[in-house]
């Protein structure tokens, strides 16, 4: 590099070391939760790291976890049993023991209007959990049921959707008659 | 001498106003640069330019709304990718999907990127909301925020949904018979509920191309705009912050 241009780098540099001891804040950071800080860098870092961790993650999954890929699809042969993907699994357990007007329609739009009355419905102003027991139990609850519906769907419904303790019989999946 | 020492400081001075161009506020290493560089910064601006230290804190989000987010943009490049290959018609479908995953360069690993993301997202958004509830964040005034997020809920449902579909194998087409099937119990609508998804009284050619479009655009604009009025709330209510 020219001399020139460096010399000029380097009264540049200290140029800007000037400034910036003038614009430094005068008062020392306090580090208590309340305090206000600016939230670039250090907020927009924390997220830049969740993305890179997510990223790293997904592409582990990714080398070591095929993504299914079965058969092409037969419009004629059914598999026995028939599931809906994983999410919906929690749905096709309540048609599975519901009438379907019921299950299929009435409790899952019902599930969906609550959830947006629910700002309306809970009269309580507090945020604290030790003063929110009453919500916090039913909303633990609707999780615990969720999750439960979806794991019983995914491992204890075999042939016919019908009960099947996953390892005792595995889980034979039959596409009529034939083993798919 | 002098000619070439002239141009070599000439060059650096030119890729001095090219880099300053691009990063117009240098290091932020005071509070004053930092904040100017959010401010005028197009991808920063949507972050609040101070906040609180308790609001950051990833004990509280535990990044669950940006890492939605973040799964959403990861879906969107690699469904690009597989766009290129892809022909949403009962002829091509699997036949793309089987080279996509033996004979495309990197097609294996990003639909299995496209996959998991896919999943995990339904995951995230889903423990994105039971944070805002346990954290009581719907509470006023941000009442309005929590029905977008309802409804951000359903759609990142129906993609994952639609999205299944798209394989043309046997798991695509009888796990989209089962779900549609469940449309078809409400009174009066339900079976032309379920005529308008499938395009027909079953799953075929007329199906795959319905969820194809709702798949790869109607769904994720409804989704990003959505995401926008989502966020824009997140910031003109104020973010909930520590308990
Ligand atoms: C695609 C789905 C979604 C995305 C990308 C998303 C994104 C975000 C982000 C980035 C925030 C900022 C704070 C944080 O990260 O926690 C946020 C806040 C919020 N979200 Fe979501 N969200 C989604 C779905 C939902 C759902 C399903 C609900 C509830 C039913 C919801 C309700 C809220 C509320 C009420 C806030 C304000 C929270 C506060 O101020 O503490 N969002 N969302």
């Amino acid at each position: 590099m020219a001399t020139e241009a460096r010399d000029r780098i380097a009264a540049r540099d200290r140029v800007e070391a000037r400034r910036r001891q003038a614009e430094a804040p005068s008062t020392v950071r306090d580090d208590s939760d309340d305090e206000m800080i600016v939230s670039f860098p250090e907020f927009i870092f924390k997220e830049f790291i969740a993305a890179v961790a997510m990223t790293v993650f997904l592409v582990l999954v990714s080398i070591f976890l095929q993504a299914p890929l079965l058969g092409q699809a037969n419009p004629g042969v059914t598999p026995n049993p028939s599931k809906a993907p994983w999410y919906f699994l929690g749905l096709q357990e309540l048609l599975s023991r519901f009438p379907p007007l019921m299950a299929g329609v009435a409790f899952p739009t019902f599930v969906i209007v609550l959830m947006i009355l629910v700002p309306f419905l809970d009269r309580n102003p507090s945020r604290r959990p030790s003063e929110r027991k009453v919500a916090i139990i039913l909303f633990g609850l609707y999780m615990v049921i969720v999750v439960a519906l979806v794991i019983i769907g995914t491992f204890f419904r075999g042939h016919e959707f019908i009960w099947n303790w996953g390892w005792v019989l595995g889980s034979p999946q039959t596409c009529g008659g034939a083993a798919c | 001498m002098k000619v070439i020492r002239g141009a070599v400081d000439e060059m650096w001075s030119v890729m001095e106003q090219m880099v300053g161009s691009v990063f117009r506020h240098g290091l932020p290493l005071t509070d004053k640069i930092a904040a100017r560089t959010a401010l005028t910064n197009f991808v920063l601006h949507i972050h609040p330019v101070r906040v609180r230290r308790s609001w950051i804190r990833m004990s509280y989000t535990l990044c669950l709304g940006g890492l939605s987010f973040f799964l959403f943009i990861v879906l969107t490049v690699t469904g690009l990718y597989l766009m290129f290959y892809y022909v949403p018609s009962i002829n091509h479908a699997y036949q793309d999907m089987r080279d996509l995953q033996f004979v495309v360069t990197f097609g294996g690993l990003i639909r299995n990127m496209h996959r998991w993301a896919a999943h995990a997202m339904v995951i995230t958004v889903w423990l994105h909301m039971a944070r805002v509830f346990l954290t009581g964040s719907y509470k006023k005034p941000r009442e309005f925020n929590w029905g977008v997020g309802t409804v951000l809920l359903l759609i990142t449902l129906l993609l994952s949904f639609t999205g299944y579909l798209l394989p043309w194998d046997q798991l695509s087409i009888w796990a989209v018979t089962v779900g549609t099937n469940m449309a078809k119990y409400a009174p009066i609508a339900g079976p032309y509920t379920r005529y308008l998804m499938l395009g027909g009284h079953a799953v075929g050619d007329a199906t795959l191309l319905r969820f194809y479009v709702m798949h790869v655009v109607g769904l994720p604009l409804i989704g990003f705009l959505l995401m926008v009025v989502h966020f824009w709330r997140v910031r003109k209510d104020g973010f909930s912050g520590g308990l």
